[in-house]
């Protein structure tokens, strides 16, 4: 084994590390972009958008251990951002609207669970199918309008400030990595969640209820959607039907990025968490840069393929 | 492999009428093509002025870019892949094609700028599949933002207009009445058909897509027609970038928008099996004019516009859907 | 490397090296640390009909697959037409004139008969270069004749009978010019009358010149169609003969024949209440109206040849893939069982027969692997506790596994570790009822009589086993009933006392009788 061979095992090794080393590298590129990046006001309000991201991220790493993948998060984001908003409008108390809202996120999880466990369809179309299916119901049935004159206390969830520094969300997020954390690690659900991805025949036989997993991960995912919806819908204190457009792109990339094979089998929370810092990082710095969101999701785009293309290629030479 | 057992060999030789409605029910396009000619009965029933000559010719040119790039990912998806990009490479190749085309108007330059740029975004795509193993829902993903990034690069955020006449004919100039894009979808149509029943490629297509381990020890080469389904792919781009141009005089930044997925919904639609191995280039134009029509028909109804895209996911979903149970009922175990 | 003189077919004793078509010699093939075959002779001459017989795992497959191209040798050579050769590919053996025919026919479905025989070989082509689809139909249908059957060569070919398929399959090989043609239990599916007709296309072939190696456990079909006959056991050369000098008995005791050694001797003991009942199970296409019982503290082996159907109703009863019709019934109570988790919550544990791909989840570790079905009895509140490390280590150290430590990965530990490993996931479920599928395959004989011994607890603590195993002395030294099943149906039950390796290998061969009832099993599916 050459020395570069060795180099390069040690660091597979601790992906976590490197992940690391490449977020502090990038802290410093965008803070040389930008004077104002490296501001505490700055990295806060970073922590708002990544939240959003991050929530959807712990149920896509989820679904991506299993060897699925979920392309209608971003869609499923907009269809709760406007169930909420309008059904709010229509005159629902603002909580129960929250909770309507949460709901919806939880069935659109659940519809597209039951398309991929009962018709044994490939989540790659299915939620293709659904991508297009809530986006064009969240459009469709708001007719392009938006909803915006909510009360003050809404944006408690997405603009507030705890303790008068930290912004609410993220504390919200914290407890979020938690329990999805302690979930996979700690609990048999996710010990069957890495057991389906990585032999789910294997799983089967070995009497893991291999439906209902993937059930309740598409309808957690849905949930957890529903929660940055509502927390993005407060902090751009708007519900469109064109919310959410692309965030598919973020989440996948910074599950990836954190190091889950897209094949399945593995993948952490805490590798998720990186990689979503990694890309709020990216995206918050560019912004500040004054670089348009085209060229953010040009590098988002590039990114994924060089993560996924690295991936494979480690995990190649480990075999 | 599935075993559907036909009773005896006398019969598989059948001629009867009978035997020829069965098989033609068989085929993977009979379910759309049964649905689109009820679909037409339907809203031809409900408003006089679909079955239109005008009509019907502005349903085929709406959907002559749709379909143009259908016939082509259809061979990705026939070969097991899948490809969710088209939509960025679209713009970029009517960004350079326009470019070309203001500077130097007429035809030939812009289709052939439009076509080298669509070929080489999609060998960028088949070589990152085929070497890089990177799985072609990913790769098309990630080119899919990619080359949307690239076009704002490259106009930097302005439109591309004045497109000269001598290009824009390709868009509103009929023969006996027939606008271009029809005339250039039904020739692809007719090439791609020749080139999947008549050639080695397109032969291979299909068996890489239907048995992928047959293949492999039948010794076919499985890399490089999969490559050349991206870059085919990439070339109908191309051309449906200049119809695209004929159409609508100017490129915009977000030109394609949202095109892969119609094509992808025209193509599973048609009746392609989305895991490859089955289906065909009339399957792929069938679900085109089915979209055209739905589209058109839901217009003629009245329905708003936002909704199209909802109906195009439920039709998606309901595709594949019934492509399952279909087989779950005629006992098919493949 | 000698063969016994072999009169009929023209008095040499070895083929010359000019006859042969292809020859093995001195073949071995290692795979990881188990031996397939080892210092094996094989060849084939031209118009011979030359069958390979052998229990499952005697190394049939794997000999041929060296000559096919997909293995190489460890040890020894393969020579074409008295050259020695180096295949890296299916498609070298094909060029050499070598075609093999594998039970699953490896045909594409979606495409036409004359696509299939056409498939990645040269195809003839027009003036303009494209394919020349008329000049292809009409080799396809001669192709066809000449096997004797005329088949629309435009239709595609998964609506054809499997029969059908079978022909396309060998016209495929001719098509490509071969010389040597390999077929892996051929008649598996086929009807009595197809069963002719197959056979007339072999003689044709044969007296053409081409050499055909026909593998088969069908010993009367075997003696109507062969020259000659070698026998292969635990990956060694038994004999080769011509078919005329050996007698089904003598070729079933050429084939089992080691001495009975008993590595582990069996105790009978009193046998309990009846705990499983299985009457008139039925899945179509794996299985017809089978009955099983078993008792308390009874194992009762399950013999037959692979496709037998015997994992198939194991399965069924695990609740992988449910019956169709049939009764299952648990001390007495009918049940349903509509998935594992069902049938383990009414004491019956499957261990499989594919351990690496259905037994173990390779990456994970050794603990995770043993706790896996349990971990809905040992978790509280849905977390995984922490005793979760000793339980592991008690069955761990009850079934001595050795090799790696409890949080290595399970793919670190040797063939019959892994196997303990899935019977102590499966004995962690504290199951009544054990069906185990081939335990012992691949293992060395050390482990096998400590999994032997392990059984036999089992037995003695009350736990009813059903024991599918392919291996005859396994079957008959440890079971104290034997039930044999052939192509989906029951054709045979033994006591302990009155089974003995002919019997049973006979009962699961169908040995020089084929039953008529058989026959007409196969003509009522075919009207599907």
């Amino acid at each position: 084994m050459s020395a570069a061979t060795a180099v390069l095992r040690r660091l597979k090794f601790s992906r976590e590390v490197v992940l690391l080393g490449v977020l502090i590298v990038l802290m410093i590129a965008m803070s040389l972009l930008s004077p104002l990046f490296l501001t505490v006001g700055n990295l806060l309000n970073t922590s708002r958008f990544f939240v959003e991201v991050g929530l959807m991220a712990l149920g896509m790493t989820l679904i991506i251990i299993t060897g699925g993948i979920d392309l209608s998060v971003g869609s499923n984001l907009a269809l709760v951002s406007v169930a909420v908003g309008f059904s709010y409008a229509a005159g629902l108390p603002l909580p129960l609207a929250i909770v309507f809202g949460l709901v919806v996120g939880v069935a659109a999880g659940l519809f597209n669970g039951l398309f991929i466990t009962l018709l044994d369809l490939h989540p790659l179309v299915v939620t293709l199918g659904t991508f297009a299916l809530f986006q064009g119901l969240a459009y469709g049935l708001t007719e392009a309008q938006a909803v915006s004159d909510f009360p003050p206390w809404f944006a408690y969830f997405g603009q507030a400030y705890l303790l008068n520094v930290v912004p609410g969300q993220l504390f919200i997020f914290i407890v979020a990595v938690a329990v999805v954390w302690l979930i996979l690690s700690r609990t048999r659900f996710g010990r069957y969640v890495y057991a389906i991805g990585n032999n789910e025949e294997a799983a089967h036989f070995s009497g893991v209820p291999v439906r209902r997993v993937k059930l309740a991960l598409y309808s957690g995912t849905g949930l957890l959607v529903g929660m940055a919806a509502v927390i993005y819908t407060s902090r751009v204190y708007t519900a469109r039907g064109d919310s959410g457009l692309g965030l598919e792109l973020d989440v996948i990339s910074a599950v990836v990025l954190g190091g889950a094979s897209i094949y399945g089998g593995s993948g952490t929370i805490g590798g998720t968490v990186l990689g979503v810092l990694i890309i709020a990082t990216l995206r918050n710095g560019l912004v500040l840069a004054g670089v348009p969101s085209t060229w953010q999701v040009f590098v988002l785009g590039v990114l994924l393929l060089v993560a996924v293309f690295l991936n494979e290629f480690f995990r190649r030479r480990e075999e | 492999m599935s075993e559907v057992r036909a009773p005896t060999p006398a019969e598989e030789r059948g001629s009867s009428l009978r035997d020829t409605f069965r098989r033609f029910m068989l085929r993977p396009e009979a379910p759309a093509l049964v649905f689109l000619a009820v679909l037409a009965l339907a809203f031809s029933l409900s408003s006089d002025k679909f079955l239109s000559g005008p009509n019907l010719e502005s349903i085929l040119v709406s959907v002559a870019v749709l379909g143009t790039i259908a016939l082509a990912v259809n061979q990705v998806i026939l070969c097991g892949e899948i490809d969710i990009s088209t939509g960025s490479m679209l713009g970029l190749c009517a960004v350079a094609a326009g470019a070309v085309a203001i500077s130097t108007g007429g035809l030939i330059l812009p289709l052939l700028t439009g076509v080298a740029v669509g070929a080489l975004c999609g060998a960028i795509n088949g070589l990152l599949v085929t070497l890089g193993r990177i799985p072609s829902i990913i790769v098309t993903l990630g080119m899919l933002y990619a080359l949307r990034g690239v076009i704002l690069l490259v106009t930097g955020g302005t439109w591309i207009t004045g497109i000269p006449d001598s290009t824009t004919v390709v868009g509103t100039g009929t023969v006996l009445g027939v606008g271009y894009p029809v005339i250039i979808l039904f020739v692809l149509f007719l090439v791609m058909e020749l080139v999947s029943r008549h050639s080695t490629w397109g032969r291979n297509v299909f068996a890489v897509g239907g048995n992928r381990r047959a293949a492999r020890f039948a010794g076919l080469p499985i890399d490089r027609t999969r490559f050349l389904a991206f870059v085919l792919v990439g070339v109908f781009v191309g051309i449906a970038s200049i119809i695209y141009m004929g159409r609508a005089g100017s490129v915009q930044t977000n030109t394609g928008t949202g095109l892969e997925l119609q094509v992808v919904a025209a193509v599973v639609i048609g009746g392609t099996s989305i895991s490859g191995g089955r289906g065909s280039a009339l399957a792929a134009l069938t679900g085109a004019v089915l979209i055209g029509v739905i589209l058109n028909g839901l217009i003629l109804l009245g329905v708003p516009g936002t909704w199209q895209q909802a109906v195009l996911g439920a039709l998606i979903l309901l595709a594949v859907a019934t492509d399952v149970l279909r087989r779950r009922l005629v006992g098919d175990k493949a | 490397m000698s063969l016994p003189d072999t009169p009929e077919t023209g008095g040499t004793a070895a083929t010359s090296e000019a006859t042969a078509i292809f020859r093995l010699r001195n073949v071995t093939k290692r795979f990881g640390g188990v031996t397939a075959v080892e210092d094996v002779d094989f060849d084939l001459r031209p118009g011979e009909v030359h069958a390979l017989v052998g229990e499952n795992g005697a190394g049939k497959s794997t000999l041929m697959k060296m000559v096919h191209g997909l293995y190489t040798p460890d040890e020894g050579t393969l020579e074409v037409g008295g050259e020695v050769v180096d295949f890296s590919s299916p498609r070298d053996a094909e060029a050499a004139g070598i075609a093999m025919i594998p039970q699953e026919l490896d045909l594409f479905p979606e495409l036409s008969v004359t696509e299939n025989l056409f498939v990645g070989r040269h195809r003839p082509r027009t003036r303009w270069g494209t394919l020349d689809r008329n000049a292809m139909r009409t080799e396809a249908r001669r192709r066809l004749r000449s096997l004797g059957v005329d088949l629309d060569v435009t239709i595609t070919v998964k609506g054809l009978s499997a029969a059908n398929q079978q022909i396309v399959a060998i016209a495929r090989a001719l098509v490509g010019e071969a010389r040597a043609v390999v077929m892996d239990e051929p008649t598996a599916s086929l009807t009595e009358r197809e069963v002719q007709q197959l056979f007339r296309i072999i003689s044709d072939l044969t007296s053409g010149g081409v050499g055909v190696v026909y593998i088969s456990h069908r010993l009367e079909e075997i003696f109507t169609i062969s020259d000659r006959i070698t026998v292969l056991r635990d990956g060694h050369h038994i004999t080769t003969a011509s078919a005329s000098e050996l007698d089904a008995e003598e070729l079933v005791r050429l084939m089992v024949g080691r001495p009975l050694n008993e590595l582990f001797t069996r105790h009978p003991h009193e046998l309990g209440e009846v705990t499983l009942e299985v009457k008139g199970l039925s899945r179509s296409g794996e299985f017809e109206d089978v009955d099983l019982v078993v008792r308390r503290g009874e194992i009762v082996g399950l013999a037959g040849l692979v496709g037998a159907g015997r994992s198939e109703v194991a399965q069924s009863i695990f609740g992988i893939h449910p019956p169709e019709a049939g009764d299952i019934r648990i001390d007495g109570e009918d049940v349903r069982i509509r998935s594992p988790q069902a049938a383990m919550e009414r004491g019956i544990f499957y261990v499989p027969e594919e351990r690496r791909s259905q037994g173990l989840i390779l990456p994970f570790s050794i603990k995770n692997n043993i706790t896996l079905s349990i971990l809905d009895r040992i978790s509280r509140l849905g977390f995984v506790p922490r005793s979760e490390r000793q339980i592991a280590d008690r069955f761990a150290k009850e079934l001595s596994i050795r090799g790696a430590q409890l949080s290595d990965p399970v793919s670190r530990l040797s063939g019959g570790n892994q196997q303990k490993v899935v019977l102590a996931k499966s004995l962690a479920r504290e199951p009544s009822i054990l069906l185990l599928d081939e335990p012992t395959r691949g293992i060395d004989v050390g482990a096998k009589s400590e999994i032997y011994r392990l059984i036999d607890d089992l037995a003695k603590g009350g736990k009813a086993i059903l024991l599918i195993s392919s291996e005859l002395e396994e079957v008959l030294s440890m079971s104290d009933r034997i039930v044999v099943m052939r192509e989906g149906d029951i054709t045979g039950e033994f006591g302990r006392s009155e089974a003995n390796q002919e019997k049973v290998m006979t009962a699961a061969t169908g040995g020089a009788n084929r039953s008529a009832s058989n026959g007409s099993r196969k003509e009522a599916s075919e009207d599907e």
